[in-house]
């Protein structure tokens, strides 16, 4: 379903750049480089090989578009989730489309590692195909986005985990007991617990918009994971069936 | 809902009192079979009735009990918000049949049975070219009325949409499926973060989520009426147009961020127009939604206007009125408003309403400058142009007394293009007779009736 905010861009701190986290809906976009007073930009990159125009990253309806300034680099578009599905965006390419909805920028430097800029989509739309292929924006649909074959989806359910085996009200796992869990998975071996926490930020701000209204700020995170999973089996987000996307439990070693 | 899926049921299987007759619909929300009734005759049941199937095979106990429920809440809603328009729910019934895995267990509605729906009637009657269908502003009336009742009982509806709106075999509406609909305590309730995306209002996409749920407010109808207005008045089109759903949410984001004017079906009749745009406020402060209860006399006056929604013959006709006006605000209904015998004799009593000129330099400003004085129409019918304006003018912060209203007359748009077909009568200040306020110069909603319409 359509949302106000179509993309969220991250760069992360280091990398020749501030640490920048910014929003923009459709039609939006962001201009981004090494920046010159004569030539602003929104997101400064400042390493000497990245042009002083570079790109400019547009929201376009539920997905964005990159165009690349440059008149001799290809930029790589990377999906981190996707075991290294990319898209290589020509040198002065422009309005290229980005399908993924987590994405990585990379830009090259002559020396260091590339400047990257991080790209979430958050808005990307799954729906029941039968019904929305009849109906179109008439099928009554519930109003979440959810990748099921994403790394935060694996995240939500092993938040809603023990409540689903046990029905009961334990308590929701912490992150490095997620963490924990889900590095049994083939696909999160490398799962970082920094990483688990950017996906339950992601889902409680940009998928689930959790309203926070916890406010004790030691329990802030508890407050919203907790809110996460009620809402998650609430509106039958996760199901016992997803279960199945988890790894097996071996003895000794499931989730308290 | 999502948790059911579409089943098969053979014809001439049994639930309860009732035998399977023939298939009507199916989708991913389950599946709607005709039957007729079997048990004794008399006891209030109809002899037809339509029963949904919610399958609740493969589902956790869990799911199949929220089913369920949601299957309760929609009779307890029939029972209480019971009204001519509203489809009824009569009962469900939970199916126990080991033989059958996929059936067994399945949540069935009995409810009232309709000929078809609006949306069947949409696709009937040949899309986009073929203009209004048959009937629209009758039908749109009824639909309001149905809403009225609602809104008035505490409920609102949740997911209005042409395909949830049923026709009876004699032509009245029934309005159907209930199970978003959510009571409201004082000004919202909290619903299921569900809905049609057509139809939901740009709000929705920025309002936080709680563990109750998603705030639904009765303005979450009203915009769903407008946007089901349209299609029925423009041969199917949405007011917010594109080949994809993303598309389609791209232009309402336009609109409700402001980058984007309203650009409705060049097809509507006018009277409607209004209305319309009315109903697709983007729900700012400062030009809320009207409630149906305001839209209700409003539909009423269009269908007047308008008794087979012809719109094509009526556009060219106003087309050429408005060329005449020279003023872009000025769409005049056609309607009996533009008759000047509004000027009759006073109502007994008045209320205040205080003038607001939103125009900067004037908002606030008591010192009434040239630049900053308004005009009182003589007529709100008649195009807003110097002949048609009294001469004693009045200023932002001035009080006036007005003793009724008239909806879908005379555009008018302020500064900021906030714009009303609503006129207060008010008297004269410091004069004899009648003026009339627009309604964009004012922020009061005085509670004055309707002006009587000339015979």
């Amino acid at each position: 379903m359509g949302d106000d905010v179509t993309i969220v861009v991250h760069v992360p701190a280091g990398s020749g750049a501030a640490q920048i986290t910014t929003e923009i809906g459709p039609g939006d976009a962001l201009r981004f480089g090494r920046g010159a007073p004569d030539t602003p930009v929104d997101l400064v990159l400042d390493d000497p090989a990245v042009p002083r125009l570079a790109g400019e990253i547009r929201a376009t309806e539920d997905h964005w578009k990159l165009s690349n300034f440059s008149a001799t680099q290809s930029y790589l578009v990377e999906n981190p989730e996707g075991a290294g599905e990319y898209v290589r965006v020509a040198p002065r390419r422009l309005g290229a489309p980005v399908p993924f909805e987590f994405s990585r920028i990379v830009l090259p430097t002559r020396t260091g590692p590339p400047v990257s800029v991080q790209v979430f989509a958050p808005s990307h739309s799954y729906g029941e195909a039968a019904d929305f292929a009849r109906l179109g924006g008439a099928a009554t649909l519930v109003a979440f986005s959810l990748d099921e074959s994403a790394t935060y989806f694996l995240v939500l359910v092993a938040l809603c985990e023990p409540r689903l085996r046990d029905l009961s009200t334990a308590a929701v796992p912490t992150t490095p007991q997620i963490t924990a869990r889900l590095r049994r998975h083939p696909a999160c071996r490398d799962l970082t617990e920094q990483a688990v926490s950017f996906h339950v930020d992601y889902l409680a701000r940009n998928k689930l918009r959790v309203k926070n209204n916890d406010d004790a700020p030691g329990r802030r995170m508890d407050g919203r994971r907790e809110a996460l999973v009620s809402l998650a089996l609430r509106f039958g987000l996760v199901r016992e069936e997803h279960l199945a996307l988890l790894p097996a439990r071996t003895a000794g070693a499931g989730v308290s | 809902m999502s948790l059911a899926h579409a089943m098969e049921v053979p014809v001439g299987y049994l639930v309860g009192d009732w035998e399977v007759t023939e298939p009507i619909a199916a989708g991913s929300w389950g599946s709607v079979y005709a039957a007729r009734h079997r048990g004794p005759a008399g006891g209030g049941s109809p002899a037809e009735a339509a029963l949904k199937f919610l399958s609740t095979a493969g589902l956790a106990p869990r799911q199949a009990r929220q089913l369920a429920e949601s299957a309760q809440r929609e009779v307890a809603f029939s029972q209480e918000a019971s009204h001519p328009h509203l489809i009824r729910v009569y009962e469900t019934i939970e199916v126990r049949d080991s033989d059958r895995e996929e059936l067994d267990g399945a949540v069935v509605l009995v409810m009232e049975r309709a000929e078809r729906s609006l949306l069947d009637l949409l696709h009937d009657a040949g899309g986009p070219t073929a203009g209004p269908v048959p009937d629209a502003g009758p039908l749109l009336t009824q639909i309001c009325e149905a809403l009225v009742h609602l809104h008035d009982s505490g409920w609102v509806h949740g997911d209005l949409k042409p395909g949830n709106v049923l026709l009876m075999p004699d032509g009245s509406v029934r309005l159907a499926d209930f199970g978003l609909a959510t009571r409201i305590e004082g000004t919202h309730g909290y619903g299921p973060p569900m809905g049609s995306p057509d139809y939901l209002p740009p709000e929705r996409n920025t309002e936080p989520l709680s563990e109750r749920g998603v705030a639904v407010r009765p303005s979450l109808d009203v915009w769903a009426l407008g946007v089901t207005a349209h299609q029925l008045l423009s041969g199917g089109r949405l007011p917010f147009p594109g080949a994809t759903a993303a598309a389609r949410a791209a232009a309402l984001h336009e609109y409700s961020t402001g980058r984007a004017e309203l650009r409705l079906s060049p097809e509507l009749p006018d009277c409607w127009r209004a209305i319309i745009e009315d109903c697709l406020a983007a729900e700012t402060e400062r030009k809320p939604r009207p409630t149906v209860q305001d839209l209700l006399p409003r539909f009423k006056a269009a269908v007047a206007a308008h008794p087979r929604a012809r719109a094509r013959r009526h556009r060219r006709r106003m087309l050429v009125t408005l060329v005449g006006t020279g003023t872009a605000t000025a769409a005049v209904c056609g309607y009996v408003f533009a008759l000047p015998h509004f000027s009759g004799t006073a109502g007994a009593s008045g209320v205040d309403i205080r003038v607001y000129n939103v125009e900067k330099g004037c908002l606030g400003n008591t010192e009434r400058l040239t630049n900053c004085r308004l005009g009182l129409a003589r007529d709100p019918g008649k195009p807003y142009e110097v002949s048609n304006v009294l001469d004693q003018r009045v200023w932002h912060g001035d009080t006036l007394v007005a003793d009724c209203v008239v909806y879908g007359a005379t555009r008018i748009a302020d500064e900021y293009g906030v714009g009303s077909t609503n006129w207060y009568r008010v008297k004269v200040p410091g004069g004899e007779g009648y003026g009339w306020l627009s309604a964009v110069r004012t922020r009061d909603v005085p509670a004055v009736p309707e002006c009587e319409r000339p015979a």
